[in-house]
């Protein structure tokens, strides 16, 4: 065993272990890769246990038929029902797009307070800054599907338990997003408007503000496009919009649910663009 | 041996970069190359190892034509010819040893270097390069985290390590502090000195090229207007080459 | 008039603007609202439910959290909380790897910017796909199982990570395959050692970013069955059981902070 052990070392001094001509030699230290390699091995095979399935139910040709499904009328409704249908869903798209707005304006102005007051180089004590950025990292790990059912069981159906949901989602992300930027600025300004006497507020409102205001708003944008995405679904657990239309006709009547899944595509697609086209001019 | 013969490049904007270029470099010697910006040097410099292909005339490194070469032939070409960069053009976040090692890789087969397999006299090869250069030490530490200088060392090291018979320099001291400019341009000094490698420099600095080059070429509007020993410059001549007097940041001083 | 007062006069009128603009926002959140009918009375209950909320979240059912006693081990939060760390994980794994050919050729570094467009339309076309819908699909294929939201996961990644994955090679520094083209490198050999060095920490930072969302979504997907702890909530929620829901989102907050810590240190450390 012990003789096993020495050769094994001998041959690891052979490849890491070098002597030059002049005498010199060097080691070279042992590559890292491969512990991190080894490490994600040993994730994937302790994770896959978890992945628990009958393979008596992947019945692949299934998916060709959803598709079928979706994209072709059923039974006796015809293609101009199709897209007759899809004007219909003016009403649920309304929805969609006023939960998002909501949400998204009344976060964004919620979350301004709190990153001052996050920002270390404004608020320069600990005590004030720390509790506030682990509120914030608290909100933030709840997605905003799980806050919707939450916010429907208070409240409600309808449209106020997505504002709400979107409101405290953008809350948690926008005032995170805020504080780092307010970090990253220049303090110049602020110190030289303290100096002259100016209020904690003051300063931030002549400084600070108008610094990141352009940054300020293409977050906002931003956020208003992952909302709108996010807030198309949200009608799966009870708040409107095309997510609700989704949830009632998922058993039934495939064809609407692939009109649904069509404008919804289109709806999240002009987001994208416009967003993009703003925050480009922003920039 | 260099040889260039009507050498003309034009480039596909229209540029008449290179315009009747003829110039033979010998096997030993270190020659720099100097102009004003645009001028055409670094045309010039890249037309040896083919990174810019010339439009017309003939250019023949060891009494071999290289504008039909391409492929596998050019690569081995290639390796014969080292090149030291402005900006040192290192792989930043790989090891220093990783980088000079690279050097090698057009003398083995494709499988063999992406899998990193060299020989270990290679790889001693490798190390032996950076302690010519003085930083053995450094070997295994990643390439950005050295100095400017040290970086161009590097630099070095992996152009020795393809044991070059020429060695190219794009304006290899351009971008370091005047004490590493001194100590870089003495590493080519002794390059050239001890191991009879022919070095063509590009110069920006026209008081280091008359210190440590003993033979020079003025070039203005991709012609060469001067062609001589350092002893033979004068100041009337560097007007001709610069069309103006020298600026200061073109001499370094002391 | 002095100089001075005309220049103001002049000044562009800018409050007006703001002013317009804020009355319209307000005007639309207002009508926002409107639309819904919300039962007033209903707030007044809100007290007594954060109440109830507060004290079943405190009274932890310990056997159902670790799925001992009278729960399968498969009941238990600890179970679905680790099930749903590993749809993330592999998800985002194999959405990881599969992204990098899929990069290649969103990239004009590489092929082009006429076809790298192509490319990248395909890739948005996959990333505009809200993962629900997705998983919605898939489950009529694979089952109700977690496999359904490792694939879901797994696709969407790919959409999500190929673009950031194609601008980060597109971003790259190009100095160093200058010189490997000036030692004599053939194309695989630039590729090992030019371009790889430098995108792969790049693209493990945006990986464990992903992966963090991609924990996230994988507590959603249980929602509609893709395994998880998302369809045991959804039961519990329906069934206002809120010590069992309690206990979940205690899990889930638990979980997410772990992955956002292990995640955030990584990314530090690969800069």
């Amino acid at each position: 065993m012990v003789a096993h052990l020495n050769t094994t070392k001998y041959w690891v001094n052979d490849m890491t272990r070098f002597v030059l001509t002049n005498g010199k030699s060097i080691t070279k230290p042992f590559n890292k890769i491969w512990i991190i390699l080894g490490i994600l091995i040993v994730l994937v095979v302790f994770f896959s246990y978890f992945i628990q399935y009958d393979p008596r139910y992947i019945v692949l040709s299934e998916l060709s038929v959803l598709f079928e499904k979706l994209f072709t009328p059923r039974g006796t409704r015809t293609w101009s029902d199709y897209f007759a249908y899809m004007l219909t869903l003016k009403d649920p798209l309304i929805s969609t797009l006023q939960m998002s707005f909501a949400g998204t304006i009344m976060g964004s102005i919620l979350a301004i307070p709190v990153a001052i007051f996050a920002a270390k180089n404004i608020a320069k004590y600990p005590i004030i800054y720390v509790p506030m950025r682990f509120l914030m990292n608290l909100i933030r790990t709840i997605p905003a599907l799980i806050l919707a059912l939450i916010a429907v069981m208070f409240v409600g159906i309808g449209v106020l338990p997505g504002i709400i949901a979107i409101t405290i989602f953008t809350f948690g992300i926008m005032a995170k997003m805020l504080y780092e930027v307010i970090e990253t600025i220049d303090m110049n300004s602020y110190e030289a408007l303290e100096s002259t006497g100016a209020n904690k507020i003051q300063a931030f409102r002549y400084a600070v503000f108008p610094q990141i205001f352009p940054i300020y708003i293409s977050y906002l944008v931003y956020i208003f496009e992952i909302n709108v995405r996010s807030s198309a679904i949200l009608g799966y657990v009870g708040t409107e919009g095309i997510g609700s239309v989704i949830k009632d006709n998922i058993l039934y009547n495939y064809d609407r649910v692939g009109a649904a899944i069509i404008v919804m595509f289109v709806l999240i697609l002009t987001i994208q663009f416009i967003s993009n086209l703003i925050r480009r001019k922003l920039q | 041996m260099i040889k260039f013969v009507d050498v003309v490049k034009t480039y596909s904007n229209g540029v008449q970069a290179l315009r009747g270029i003829n110039l033979t470099i010998n096997d030993g010697e270190f020659v720099a190359i100097i102009g004003l910006s645009g001028a055409g040097k670094s045309t010039l410099l890249r037309s040896i190892n083919k990174m810019i292909p010339i439009t017309s005339g003939k250019l023949y490194i060891d009494d071999v034509e290289i504008s039909t070469i391409k492929g596998k032939e050019l690569r081995m070409l290639r390796r014969s010819i080292g090149m030291i960069f402005q900006s040192f053009n290192l792989v930043k976040r790989m090891s220093v040893y990783s980088n000079v090692l690279t050097g090698r890789v057009a003398y083995h087969s494709t499988l063999k270097t992406v899998f990193g397999f060299f020989p270990k006299t290679e790889k001693l090869l490798a190390l032996e390069s950076l302690d010519t250069m003085g930083i053995l030490e450094k070997a295994f530490i990643r390439a950005d985290q050295l100095s400017g200088g040290q970086q161009q060392r590097v630099a070095l090291a992996r152009a020795l390590t393809q044991q070059p018979k020429v060695i190219l320099a794009d304006e290899p001291v351009a971008s370091l502090d005047p004490i590493t400019t001194v100590q870089v341009m003495d590493d080519f000094a002794r390059i050239n000195r001890k191991l009879g490698i022919t070095i063509v420099a590009n110069m920006h600095h026209v008081d280091l090229a008359l210190k440590y080059a003993s033979r020079i070429i003025g070039i203005k509007d991709g012609v060469i207007v001067f062609d001589g020993t350092n002893e033979q410059i004068n100041d009337d001549i560097l007007v001709n080459i610069y069309g103006r007097s020298l600026k200061h940041d073109e001499v370094l001083g002391e | 008039m002095t100089k001075t007062e005309q220049i103001l006069k002049k000044k562009p009128k800018k409050w007006i603007t703001n002013l317009i603009f804020t009355f319209a926002i307000i005007i639309a959140i207002v009508y926002s609202f409107s639309d819904s009918r919300i039962n007033w009375k209903r707030f007044n209950s809100v007290g007594s439910y954060l109440n109830a909320m507060l004290e079943s979240f405190a009274d932890i059912d310990v056997d159902f959290l670790l799925g001992t006693g009278l729960y399968r081990f498969e009941e238990g939060v600890l179970f679905l909380t680790l099930e749903t760390l590993a749809i993330g994980f592999l998800g985002t794994l194999i959405g990881a790897i599969l992204a990098i050919p899929f990069s290649f050729l969103a990239s004009t570094n590489i092929v082009g910017p006429k076809f790298a467009k192509l490319g990248e339309t395909f890739l948005i076309i996959i990333r505009v796909f809200p993962e629900i819908i997705l998983a919605l699909i898939l489950v009529k294929g694979f089952g109700m199982n977690a496999l359904t939201g490792v694939l879901t996961i797994g696709l969407h990644s790919i959409g999500m990570l190929g673009k950031m994955f194609a601008e980060t090679i597109d971003n790259m520094d190009r100095s160093s395959i200058e010189a490997l083209d000036a030692v004599g490198a053939n194309v695989w050999q630039k590729i090992r050692y030019g371009i790889i060095p430098q995108i792969v920490p790049e693209l493990s930072s945006v990986a464990l970013y992903r992966l963090d969302i991609n924990v996230r979504s994988a507590t959603i997907l249980g929602i509609i069955g893709a395994g998880g702890l998302g369809a045991t909530m959804v039961l519990a929620a329906s069934n206002w059981n809120w010590s069992v829901l309690g206990a979940i989102m205690l899990s889930i907050i638990v979980m997410v902070l772990v992955v956002d810590g292990i995640s955030s240190y990584l990314r530090n450390k690969l800069v």
